[in-house]
């Protein structure tokens, strides 16, 4: 039972949360000079929205802010608002990273392959400037 | 009588060189046509070489589901539907190797499904 006990997925502390987000800015999340090659135009970001809207908003929302994932509260680590500093705070090179290589052991995947190079780094446009949190509805998924 | 007659020949010969020279003209025009397969997750062929300044046109057809073939640097881009087919014409007017990815997600291998396009003199 103790056993059992230690794989619930509860919330984790503060400390734990603080300690492992200063370790993946600083230490576990590479490439952060690396520059994004598509400028930041509204094209751009029209593409980053769609791409977006293939493959991520299953667990971050169509709006990058967890709007209408239902599993959000139940999940360790919680998905973080893609809004949030704690995101936001990397560079765009880091997100690139992340994207292609995924964060173990947060759920998060990586992408490199599943979406191309192109797609990737428009997302990174799109999460510069998502649009405020509800305004893109739920995804069709959870809407059935 | 003669005179009629040089001038029946005359009139002849530049109807006739007047249809040669817009067969000519239209034959030069013509656009060069390449047929493209797109499945998961490849194009067929994934390599074409064409010329800077001759018209072509892609006819891309999907053997699976929708895809698509986007040209970034060329500023190209045809989505195909499931099973259907697509034409992208274009005259490219600068020489390289050019990457076109498939713009419409098809699944696991989707960002590795490229066609390379060389623009040669």
């Amino acid at each position: 039972m103790v056993g059992l006990a230690g794989c619930k997925a509860a919330p984790p502390s503060k400390l734990e949360s603080k300690t492992i987000t200063f370790a993946k800015h600083h230490f576990f999340v590479g490439n952060k000079s690396q520059k994004n090659p598509l400028p930041d135009t509204h094209e751009n970001w029209q593409d980053g929205k769609e791409a977006f809207s293939h493959y991520c908003v299953a667990c971050h929302g169509m709006d990058g802010q967890n709007t209408g994932v239902p599993f959000v509260d139940h999940i360790s680590p919680p998905i973080p608002s893609l809004a949030s500093e704690d995101v936001q705070s990397y560079t765009d090179g880091q997100l690139k990273w992340i994207l292609d290589n995924g964060i173990r052991p947060s759920g998060m995947p990586g992408s490199k392959g599943i979406l191309s190079d192109d797609e990737l780094w428009s997302i990174i446009v799109f999460l510069r400037h998502l649009p405020p949190a509800g305004s893109q509805g739920v995804p069709d998924i959870y809407t059935h | 009588m003669k005179t009629k007659f040089m001038l029946l020949v005359l009139c002849v010969g530049m109807i006739a060189a007047g249809v040669f020279a817009a067969r000519t003209v239209h034959a030069q025009d013509a656009p060069k046509r390449i047929e493209v397969t797109a499945k998961r997750f490849t194009y067929e062929p994934a390599e074409i070489t064409v010329k800077k300044g001759e018209p072509v046109v892609l006819v891309i057809k999907s053997a699976d589901v929708a895809h698509g073939l986007r040209f970034r640097d060329l500023d190209l881009n045809a989505k195909i539907d499931k099973g259907g087919t697509a034409e992208l014409k274009f005259t490219p007017d600068k020489t390289g190797d050019f990457v076109g990815h498939c713009s419409v997600f098809c699944g696991s291998g989707h960002g590795e499904m490229t066609l390379t396009l060389h623009v040669v003199n």
